[in-house]
């Protein structure tokens, strides 16, 4: 057991090192950041300088150094456009993008689990269908258009509920049904196809042949069996739902860490955009390095592969 | 670091949102980003000065036609030589923390905004000194004849000088005082800054409303919604798209009023310009002649925009109304051409911002169908508008390139300079008569004489064009039908001193 947790842990470095090194050559494609932080009358020497007290005017090499260091000790450096430290921004955004994200799991899970499992159980019946159906509408509605869509009706047709921002529990449930429709279909297939193949599965069939009740079956031994991917699957939806944030914050006007990094996209703010997708990098290997570690502790079957 | 977000986090999962109570009703505005600072000389773009404005008054400032006009200096004088302006200050003026504004609340604000910290100190630096004649009496020294300092000083918000001395500018940012008709309440990163109106304000009875909240919407769509259900009583800078959705909506109202902003496709004659074609003023007279800049204006704007003659717009100082724009006419082009020795046409390239601006990739697509017409073949090289400005000397693309350059001082030297001074960043034309009469410009303090030379430098720009002149833009802004008293500006900025809202 212990040698698998090592490995995974070793895996997870590496792919955290690769993140670090992506994200630094790649923000530095997207332009000069001092050309968007000065007037557009600002002369040479006034750009230089800014150049110059920001380090930008360094080797690559030597600033990637920098940043690493930087990473290393726990210092994610400050915000070009904002002047503020990036863990100071990170925490002012973490609580709205959390708020959001874990709003949208539970009710992707209330949902997509009864319905996915449910259809499994009994495929054909108008269960299935619905849950079929909505797993498919999921899976191909894009969550910004659906956004519209939703403002159209319940904001500016209706006035039920508000456009925008994060005022209180009203503002919560449009961003909520936009971010978590994507992450319901593919639960819901997900926990149906598991169902049926375990259902298959020959210790099922002899469960049933040594005369145990349907029920029972279900609880004892296909439930357990269903749960171990599962685990994962949420996993994945939460981070899901991270990602999905960067679109459907800036749509809702969502305080959160997207709508910060979509912010510092556009002002190519490097040290800003870098530390957000840091963070949110480091935070989903550690939820997939958790999950899998958790995979092995509940099936024995994993740990020996 | 993990541990300190997650005491943050947990902070902020149990802190529920601030109400407040007020008498007045908020007007609420949105914002299309997070300001980068609410101290001037950090935030001096559009966004950040319309959210930072309420907070500050200034010496002078714009009344709504775009006169300069006296605010807290009652009035002033400038010597002959157009260096040293003497301003008599207003008294009885207190800040929002009760210090008394004087001579050395100015001297203040320049010392501070001139802090190279800043990223528009350039705009404070202008001055060499500022100095006290008396308590209420101040004398500033400029770097020289400087015509657009009253211009520059309608941005200097004048700070309370015990103030931001003890605590500096990183900590006055976050929690900024002025003597403006708003204070600070508080600031909500991404989501929302809060003012309250200032009870002890100069002007009697101002501010109508009880404050301001700004709220950040970077979504033109969600603007677009939460000005039709009243969430936001002022949504500006809307496309003619946009524009067009809220018409015949009961609860807004619509208005649309020229920008200061020229676009223009502009030519090189350094870098990979030399040696064009383009090097001929005839085979430039014909690219404006081959434009049918009309048809862009009817077909992708609706009609929202103006025809421009020069770089100079029919609102700056010193157009001349005489100078027609530039007739849209493909056989004098062909003419032109052939008499320049390119009666076939020839091949040359044209940088498009391809997200900068509304609709400039048609813009940049019809360009070069109408020069198709006369056997130019271009091609159109769309860059990202950070890849675009990156380069010095626009050296990314070219040897033409679409762009435009907007004014906020009524005045057009700010955008002659930038484009056509050689030395300057994004100066890519070099021609010495033009340069001549700029830096004459630039030194002359009398207006009536600036006047005279802006007409003189759009006569010669017309005639020998370093540019294709395309449009000026109209901008529509929206305001809900509960507001009265608003009314929108040419530079963008906001006065919301004399606004009132209804329940």
């Amino acid at each position: 057991m212990s040698a698998y947790i090592f490995r995974r842990i070793f895996q997870s470095l590496l792919l955290i090192l690769g993140v670090l090194v992506l994200v630094f050559f790649m923000v530095r494609l997207t332009g000069d950041p001092v050309a968007l932080m000065v007037s557009r009358e600002a002369t040479n020497e006034q750009r230089e300088a800014m150049r110059v007290a920001l380090g930008l005017d360094r080797p690559l090499i030597v600033q990637f150094g920098d940043y690493m260091g930087g990473v290393l000790t726990g210092n994610l450096g400050q915000s070009l456009s904002l002047g503020l430290p990036n863990a100071t921004l990170i925490g002012q955004r973490l609580p709205a993008t959390f708020e959001l994200a874990l709003t949208s799991l539970i009710v992707a899970l209330a949902l997509s689990i009864p319905l996915g499992v449910l259809g499994g159980m009994h495929p054909g019946s108008p269960v299935d269908w619905l849950g079929r159906t909505v797993g498919l509408a999921g899976q191909t509605i894009h969550s910004v258009w659906l956004s519209m869509i939703l403002i159209l009706i319940f904001a500016v047709q209706l006035r039920w509920l508000p456009s925008f921002g994060r005022d209180g529990w009203e503002s919560l449930i449009l961003p909520t049904i936009a971010l978590s429709l994507g992450s319901i279909g593919q639960l819901v297939r997900l926990a149906r196809s598991t169902v049926l193949e375990v259902r298959r599965e020959n210790f099922v069939r002899t469960a049933h042949a040594k005369g145990m009740s349907g029920q029972r079956v279900a609880f004892s031994h296909i439930a357990p069996n269903v749960a171990i991917p599962l685990i994962s699957v949420i996993g994945i939806g939460f981070t899901y739902s991270l990602g999905g944030s960067v679109y459907i914050e800036s749509v809702f006007s969502w305080p959160g860490l997207g709508s910060l990094l979509s912010n510092a996209i556009g002002d190519s703010d490097f040290p800003l955009v870098q530390s957000i997708t840091i963070f949110i990098a480091l935070f989903a290997i550690t939820i997939n390095l958790v999950t899998d570690i958790l995979y092995g502790v509940f099936d024995p079957r994993i740990r020996q592969r | 670091m993990l541990r300190k977000l997650l005491i943050v986090v947990g902070i902020a999962l149990l802190a529920v949102l601030p109400v407040q109570a007020q008498d007045a009703p908020m007007l609420v505005i949105s914002l299309a980003n997070d300001p980068t600072s609410l101290f001037p000389p950090r935030g001096a773009d559009i966004t950040a000065g319309n959210a930072a404005s309420p907070l500050y008054d200034t010496l002078v400032t714009y009344d709504v036609d775009g006169n300069i006009v006296p605010e807290l200096a009652e009035s002033w004088e400038i010597s002959e030589d157009g260096t040293v302006y003497t301003f008599v200050l207003r008294q009885g003026v207190t800040f929002h923390n009760g210090e008394t504004f004087n001579a050395d609340a100015v001297i203040a604000t320049w010392e501070t905004g001139s802090d190279d910290s800043n990223d528009y100190a350039q705009d404070y630096q202008v001055a060499t000194s500022v100095e006290a004649v008396d308590e209420y009496t101040v004398q500033i020294t400029t770097d020289g004849p400087k015509p657009l300092f009253m211009n520059q000083l309608t941005g200097w918000g004048i700070v309370p000088p015990a103030y931001i001395r003890e605590v500096g500018i990183d900590a006055f940012e976050q929690a900024p005082v002025g003597a403006g008709p708003f204070r600070f309440v508080e600031r909500i990163a991404g989501d929302r800054i809060v003012y309250e109106a200032f009870e002890d304000y100069w002007q009697e009875g101002l501010p109508l409303v009880g404050g301001v909240t700004f709220r950040i919407i970077p979504e033109p769509t969600t603007r677009l919604a939460a000005i039709q259900t009243g969430e936001i009583d002022i949504a500006n800078r809307l496309s003619i798209d946009e524009a067009a959705l809220l018409e015949g909506s009961d609860a807004v109202t619509l208005v649309s009023y020229p920008n200061d902003r020229v676009y223009y496709v502009a030519f090189k004659n350094i870098g990979n310009g030399e040696g064009s074609p383009l090097l001929d003023e005839r085979v430039r007279q014909a690219l404006n002649y081959a434009v049918n800049r009309q048809g862009i204006i009817d077909g992708i704007f609706g009609g929202g925009a103006s025809l421009v003659d020069s770089f100079i717009i029919s609102t700056n100082l010193g157009h001349n109304p005489e100078i027609q724009p530039y007739a849209y006419d493909p056989e004098r082009a062909s003419a032109l051409l052939a008499e320049a020795g390119f009666a076939d046409g020839f091949a040359i390239s044209m940088g498009c911002p391809t997200d900068a601006y509304l609709s400039i990739n048609e813009v940049c697509l019809a360009v070069q169908r109408d020069l198709g017409a006369i056997g130019i073949d271009l091609t159109v090289e769309f860059k990202t508008s950070n890849s675009f400005w990156s380069e010095a000397e626009y050296g990314a693309v070219g040897p033409m390139y679409v762009d435009s350059w907007s004014s906020g001082t009524g005045e057009a030297l700010g955008r002659l300079e930038g484009a056509l001074v050689p030395g300057n960043y994004y100066n890519t034309w070099h021609d010495d008569t033009i340069t001549d009469l700029i830096n004459q410009i630039s030194v002359t303090v009398d207006r009536d004489e600036r006047a005279a030379l802006y007409s003189e430098i759009q006569t010669y720009m017309h005639e020998n064009p370093p540019f294709i002149y395309l449009y000026a833009p109209q901008i529509f802004e929206a305001t809900s039908a509960s507001i009265e008293g608003y009314a929108p500006r040419a530079n963008e900025g906001y006065d919301l001193t004399n606004v009132s809202k209804a329940g």
